[in-house]
């Protein structure tokens, strides 16, 4: 893994069975991905995007290959560990949003502190920056079904980042967004990724070509294969 | 525990009724207590005053054909000890004789009692159930009889009967008495067996002067069964102070049937009053089960983002222990405020047979609820411990949910 490299993965394999049905879902993928770099992963439907940022993020295990995440190789970690791992290193925003629907705004963006174990006080006043960051504080109080779609995900935007991982997997987080919010919360992805502050390493999912431009690298999956990585503008 | 807590109110219908599920047994069970610890009140204080007092001090020779009591032998000298043991409210000594009662055609075996008429009343209910005629009275030559001797002897008010008074001591006694007082006895073998008169006579009748067969004590400050440790702690001082030729006997040895309850009845409440705890600890089951199902997406996401196993098990844990506090403390106030208003009205009325059968005694037909600070802990605690017994299996399920499987469920 070069220096600079967050994550890594090593022919990374993932096969589905069903009863005696196999569907391969990666076949054997190699792929490093740069501190700082705001990557989306394309593909049509099925190409194993998803597949792969749930591997990626330890919610899953390949059928073979390796993962290497800041230097620790997943495969090592007990169910523990890897849980442990998530909490401290990786930020995710979910298609569908998936906020805590007891929990107010500022309560599901301070939710991975809490689960840090961060003080109730510190927690929300880190949360409501970022939420203010996000330009969400307004609705700190409400309640997640008391907003929009496009702010529901941009909380969950800011529950991902308000504990600074090392890296933000986020799958098709603008899949249930029309163009404009969708265009709108990958702008704040990328100020994000740009702030000084949290400065992370963002890599999302989409097959929603108009965010493309807005990424400086570009992979895509065709049949569970990289078929492209283009970087677009350096870091 | 903010979660949890909003969690319970998402699924308002079904808290309540997990609310309802634990608040009843709770409620039952201190009830429960309150109606055992009456009886046992009433029971106790029936037995000690009506039959037993705290403590009878006997002679130790046995008579191996269970008939007459021996007679003590220096009752003066136990008096004395008796009198000198700190603790002892009061006492009394009596005389039990088996006699043969006669109007001359007709006989019947009886247990003459000779005690002294003014102290006797707090360990015999006789005296206030006499009907016809009055009590004997001290120094006075009569005898009180019940109801049904009174008809099998058809001896009215003034009848002289016949007394053969019988003891393996002393051989028989006899004399002629008349009947001064007749009595209304809860039980009818009480009223043909059991006749009273004074101790000098009853002493004339064994014919042994000062002679006893009991010393019946009472101990200082013992308002109901859970004072028994003062009764103990005087008998315990008693078997090492008397010599001997003397047994102490407590309530519990001279009325078996007490401890019979003590021992048996309320373990048995108990256990009965488990099926309640049971089914309440099926409904938390229940409940939280449904709610882990309907939750199972958010639950992988909470998992997916971190969430320790153990967190997750926590978390339905503390519904569990939210559901079952409040419920458990609404079922204790709700018991104590129904005990609260039953004593308020001077207790709780007994209805029908009881009430006749303890209004013949004398007694008022009315039973003291109670509930201890212990009885009250022990309702509310055990039912919050069946409820977290009932949540480890589906906390347990939740917590072992595989985060990216639980995210593809559908609520």
């Amino acid at each position: 893994m070069s220096t600079s490299a967050i994550l890594k993965t090593e022919n990374l394999v993932k096969t589905y069975v069903t009863g005696t049905v196999e569907t391969p879902a990666l076949r054997g993928v190699d792929f490093e991905l740069r501190k700082g770099e705001f990557t989306a992963i394309a593909g049509p439907s099925g190409s194993g995007k998803s597949t792969l940022l749930h591997l990626l993020g330890g919610l899953d295990r390949p059928t073979s290959g390796e993962i290497y995440l800041d230097g620790t190789a997943l495969s090592t970690l007990k169910r523990d560990a890897l849980s442990k791992l998530r909490l401290e290193k990786i930020g995710f925003v979910f298609q569908a949003y998936n906020l805590i629907p007891v929990l107010t705004v500022i309560e599901n963006a301070a939710f991975v502190l809490e689960l840090r174990g961060v003080q109730a006080r510190e927690r929300m006043e880190r949360a409501r920056k970022v939420l203010a960051e996000l330009g969400i504080e307004k609705y700190a109080n409400q309640y997640p079904n008391r907003i929009s779609g496009g702010e529901q995900q941009r909380v969950a935007v800011a529950r991902a980042v308000v504990a600074e991982p090392a890296i933000v997997l986020a799958d098709e987080p603008t899949a249930n967004l029309d163009s404009k919010t969708s265009l709108e919360l990958i702008d704040l992805m990328k100020n994000l990724n740009l702030s000084t502050e949290h400065a992370g390493t963002f890599l999302f999912a989409t097959h929603d070509a108009r965010l493309l431009d807005r990424v400086n690298r570009l992979v895509t999956l065709v049949d569970g294969k990289i078929a492209t990585d283009e970087v677009r503008s350096p870091l | 525990m903010k979660q949890a807590w909003r969690h319970l109110w998402r699924s308002r219908r079904r808290s309540i009724l997990t609310l309802v599920a634990v608040f009843l047994p709770v409620l039952i069970l201190v009830l429960q207590f309150s109606f055992l610890n009456g009886e046992q009140e009433s029971l106790f204080r029936n037995t000690v005053t009506l039959e037993t007092g705290h403590l009878q001090i006997r002679s130790s020779t046995e008579r191996p054909d269970g008939g007459a009591l021996a007679f003590m032998k220096d009752p003066a000298a136990a008096l004395a000890v008796v009198d000198s043991m700190p603790g002892m409210a009061w006492r009394t000594t009596r005389l039990d004789l088996p006699a043969l009662i006669s109007n001359g055609g007709r006989s019947q075996g009886v247990l003459l009692q000779g005690v002294v008429p003014e102290e006797v009343g707090r360990v015999s209910p006789i005296g206030r159930l006499v009907k016809e005629g009055a009590y004997v009275a001290s120094g006075e030559r009569g005898l009180v009889i019940g109801t049904e001797l009174r008809d099998l002897l058809d001896a009215s008010l003034g009848a002289e009967l016949v007394l053969l008074g019988v003891h393996p001591d002393t051989g028989i006694g006899a004399a002629s008495i008349p009947v001064v007082g007749v009595y209304l006895a809860p039980d009818p073998a009480m009223g043909r067996g059991i006749v009273q008169t004074d101790l000098a006579l009853a002493q004339t009748l064994a014919r042994r002067p000062g002679a006893v067969t009991s010393i019946v004590a009472m101990v200082d400050g013992v308002s109901g069964p859970w004072d028994a440790y003062k009764i103990d702690r005087v008998v315990a001082a008693l078997r090492t102070r008397l010599p001997q030729e003397y047994k102490v006997l407590d309530y519990r040895e001279l009325a078996p049937e007490l401890k019979t309850f003590e021992t048996l009845e309320r373990p048995f409440h108990i256990l009965a009053m488990s099926i309640f705890f049971v089914l309440g600890g099926l409904v938390v089951l229940n409940t939280l089960f449904l709610s882990v199902v309907e939750r199972t997406h958010e639950l992988g996401v909470i998992l997916a983002l971190g969430a320790a196993r153990r967190r997750v098990m926590r978390m339905v844990m503390t519904e569990a222990f939210l559901l079952a506090l409040v419920g458990a403390v609404a079922g204790l106030l709700a018991g104590g405020g129904l005990i609260a208003w039953a004593q308020a009205g001077g207790g709780l009325k007994l209805p029908g047979a009881y009430d006749e059968m303890v209004r013949m005694m004398g007694m008022e037909a009315i039973l003291q609820l109670r509930v201890s600070v212990l009885e009250v802990a022990a309702s509310g605690l055990a039912m919050i411990g069946v409820a977290l017994l009932a949540a480890w299996l589906p906390a347990r399920r939740a917590a072992s949910l595989e985060p990216v499987e639980a995210m593809r469920h559908v609520d």
